[in-house]
Formats: structure tokens, C-alpha cells, sequence
């Protein structure tokens, strides 16, 4: 039997609204621009294809923030949003892309290190498009981006990744995470050139430091820990055991020699700074918690993760109920943002100061928020209102 | 060069999808097997995620 044409023409015109219904969506996700209002020691700003021209004009071009003291001292690049749906790597470096104060030494900041992971959402699951930070002057609002590279920038996907230098065979998805294409290559994908340009920014201003933010599922081993490239072992041995015994747990686990593609390896081999990857609690991205809120995303309260925590299947402290107390005496309950930004600030404090004693020809003095300053009075206490901003210090990303 | 290539796979890609695009809404109007209702509902959805990669938006 032959269908009517108006029905095929009525069941396409509604196709065509639900289309154009998920279809502003996108855009509207893709195009949305976060404000970041950079401190008074901020010098400049730049963007990564300086490092590789072929990056200009792509969405894998990213913008870098320059803190430069002009006092002689180390360097150090700190990246936020190599997997945006960790995003409270990038609320990180914005907390310290607005509060940074760098008496000696240079400082680089690149808040969403895959601009284009950053710009849709992951698939399946109802993932948040947003989340929302209180300040005392209203809500911000940021991006929850994807884990790889937007496929509107980079398509198609190849059966078998082969990670280039080392041949080693990889998820085929993984040629569009940036944690898995370093040190990358000036003529590759996009991917692979997001990577080769950091590697080179890493390379031409002599970085001391490297800092990949990160976070994890709760059932993934490396959760709350440092990874560190072998130079970067003793920083982090230390920083790992100081922060346990005043703030909060940290473990340290070597970087793997035989894993290829990530920053805790790759940069290390292929530059002369100290690499360490920091990887921070987070329940949202695990495969066992029910409704993926906005509310999971900012206080971590699963009741099927909670369940998972008492079978012993977690690799970090995971109560819902009355919490678990940090070295401070402060219960955590879940694993708020505030708890996971605070990580990885005092993270870089803490392994700064253990680069400063161990080499103390690269040392630099930085002060930025901790901990405990995040953990007292919220991340949202340090982010500044851009309308009451001086316009020459507000900027989009 | 081998970025050139690359971008060259990329935008073809981006023709292919147009190509099924236009094949997808030649069958929902003109086809010879699985002429039910349902499948012209099934036609009309999915050439809608086919639309939305070639116009840049998903």
C-alpha cells in the first residue's frame, strides 16, 4: 500500500522541527563564550597558532594567557580542558587565571587546551550542555564539553589509531583525544597539531613546570593522584604526601612507559620540563551513577556510586551521607566542584614549592587561591564580575 | 601537504553525508520495499542527523 505524500511531507516537516529544535541546541553550545576576568599581573595574551600557524583560523586554535613577572625565575604552563568533560580543570584555571600574583618567573595558562572537544556535548547518557557557579555578584555559566575533538573539525575516525612516534595501536576514537596524540606532529590531524603546538610552545619558552589538569571516575584507578613523567617523580612524591598529611589525600603513581600519547609521558620525553598530570574525583563521569544532573556535576552524590563505594569498587574516600573528613577536619560529602577545583590548586601550589626546593634554578613564587580558600568560601568568591571589570582585563573563551 | 589531504577527506566526508542526505529523502518518497508508515517516519528522522552534520551543526 502507498502511503500519502502529504503524510511523508508532514512526518519530514516534523522531523524538521525536532531538527531545529536540537539543532539551536548545538549551535547555541558550540558558540557560547565564557568570561574570564584576568588578574592585574596578566601581561598578555596569545594564541597557539603562534606555535603552528596551520592551527589559525580552526577550532583548534585556543587562546594562551601570559603572567609575566619580569623578575628572572622558572616557567610554568598549566592546562585546563584537555578533556572538557572534566570541567573542573578549566573552573580551576580560571580561578587562577583571575587571582594569580607571580612575584618572580612566567607563567602560561591555557584554560580549554581542545577548544573544539569543548564546543559539544558527549554523546548518549543526557549529558549537561552547563553548569552554573554562584558568585556574590550572580551565576556564571560554563561549557561541559566532550572528551575528544569535536567530529565537526576532525572526521573521519581511522578503524585503528597507530599513535604517532611510537606506532603503538589505540582506540580508533582516540586520535581526537588530545590526552592520547603528544607529542603530536605539525602535519597530522587536528588533534595531533593541538598537541605538536603545545609540545612546541613547551619547547620555545623553556617550561619548567607542566601541569595537565584532569579529572576521573571514581572507579579508575589513578583517581585523586599525581601522575608524574620520571623527572617529576620526587615533586611528586613529596607534594603527594604533604598535601595527604594537611589537606587532602593525594597518591603519586609513575607514568607508565608503555602507554603512549599521554602528556604525563609524552611531554616529559619529548621536552626538558617536569610533567605531572592531576586527576581529581569525579562521580559524574562514572558508568554506574543514575541521573546525570547538573546537581551530580556540582556536589557528586550518586546512591549507585555510594553502593560501589561500600563493595570496595572506589579508589578514593566516597560518602553521600555524613561525608568523609579531609586532614582539615572539613567533611566532604560527595565530590563537590568546589572540593575538586580546590585540588587542583593547591596540587600546583604544593608541587611548585617542591620544584622550588629540588631545583632551585627554576624556582618561581606564584600565589594564587588554595584549598582552603575554595573550600571556605566557594570557587565562585574568586571569580570577578566582567561588567564591573576594566574591559582591557575581560576576555572570551 | 598532508594537511591539505586531511582537510581534503575531511570536506569530502561532509559531501558524502549530503550525497545520503539526498538518497535518504529520494527513498522516503520513492521507494520498492518497506513501504509502511513506519518507515517513512524512520526516513524523515534520520535524514534530519544527516542534515545537521552537513550544515555544520551537530
Amino acid at each position: 500500500m502507498k502511503n500519502p505524500v502529504y503524510l511523508k511531507i508532514l512526518f519530514l516537516v516534523l522531523s524538521g522541527i525536532l531538527g531545529i529544535l536540537g539543532g539551536i541546541e548545538f549551535w547555541e553550545l558550540r558558540h557560547y563564550k565564557e568570561t574570564v576576568v584576568v588578574s592585574e599581573d596578566f601581561t598578555e595574551k596569545i594564541m597557539l597558532s603562534e606555535y603552528l600557524p596551520s592551527l589559525k583560523g580552526t577550532w583548534g586554535d585556543t587562546p594562551i594567557y601570559i603572567y609575566d613577572s619580569g623578575v628572572p625565575g622558572g616557567s610554568m604552563l598549566i592546562l585546563g580542558g584537555t578533556h572538557p568533560y572534566e570541567p573542573a580543570t578549566s573552573l580551576a584555571a580560571y580561578v587562577i587565571m583571575e587571582n594569580i600574583e607571580v612575584t618572580s618567573g612566567k607563567v602560561y595558562i591555557i584554560p580549554h587546551a581542545n577548544m573544539s572537544a569543548s564546543t559539544l556535548g558527549m554523546l548518549g547518557n543526557a549529558y549537561i550542555k552547563y553548569y552554573h557557579i554562584e558568585t556574590q555578584w550572580g551565576e556564571k555559566k560554563y561549557r561541559v564539553g566532550d572528551r575528544g575533538t569535536n567530529p565537526l573539525d576532525q572526521w573521519p575516525d581511522p578503524f585503528t589509531y597507530v599513535h604517532y612516534p611510537s606506532t603503538q595501536n589505540l582506540a580508533y576514537q582516540d586520535i581526537r583525544n588530545l590526552n592520547r596524540t603528544f607529542p603530536g606532529r605539525p602535519d597530522g590531524t587536528l588533534t595531533e597539531r593541538i598537541s605538536y603546538a603545545i609540545m612546541e610552545l613547551i619547547r620555545n619558552e623553556n617550561i619548567d613546570i607542566f601541569f595537565d589538569f584532569h579529572e576521573a571516575s571514581l572507579m579508575y584507578p589513578v583517581v585523586s593522584t599525581y601522575v608524574a613523567h620520571d623527572r617529576a617523580m620526587d615533586i611528586s612524591m613529596m607534594a603527594a604526601m604533604m598535601l595527604s598529611a594537611t589537606q587532602f589525600p593525594m597518591k603519586s603513581e609513575a607514568s607508565p612507559k608503555n602507554l603512549r600519547g599521554l602528556t604525563h609521558r609524552e611531554v616529559g620525553d619529548f621536552s626538558n620540563t617536569l610533567a605531572l598530570l592531576m586527576e581529581t574525583p569525579e562521580a559524574f563521569i562514572d558508568r554506574v551513577v543514575g541521573r546525570m544532573s547538573e546537581e551530580l556535576m556540582l556536589e557528586g552524590k550518586d546512591e549507585f556510586l555510594q553502593t560501589a563505594a561500600e563493595k570496595g569498587l572506589v579508589y578514593c574516600d566516597y560518602d553521600i551521607n555524613e561525608g568523609f573528613p579531609d586532614a582539615l577536619g572539613n567533611m566532604i560529602i560527595g565530590t563537590p566542584m568546589d572540593y575538586r577545583v580546590g585540588r587542583h590548586l593547591s596540587g600546583t601550589l604544593e608541587a611548585l614549592n617542591w620544584m622550588n626546593q629540588f631545583f632551585p634554578d627554576k624556582a618561581m613564587s606564584v600565589t594564587f587561591p588554595n584549598y582552603v580558600d575554595v573550600m571556605t568560601n566557594g570557587s565562585g568568591y574568586y571569580l570577578h564580575d566582567p561588567s564591573k571589570a576594566d574591559p582591557s582585563r575581560v576576555f572570551e573563551n | 601537504m598532508l594537511v591539505f589531504l586531511d582537510t581534503i577527506i575531511h570536506y569530502f566526508y561532509f559531501v558524502m553525508t549530503g550525497f545520503f542526505a539526498i538518497l535518504l529523502l529520494k527513498n522516503l518518497f520513492k521507494r520498492e520495499k518497506r513501504k509502511g508508515l513506519i518507515y517513512d517516519i524512520v526516513y524523515s528522522y534520520v535524514i534530519m542527523v544527516f542534515i545537521l552534520r552537513v550544515i555544520g551543526i551537530k
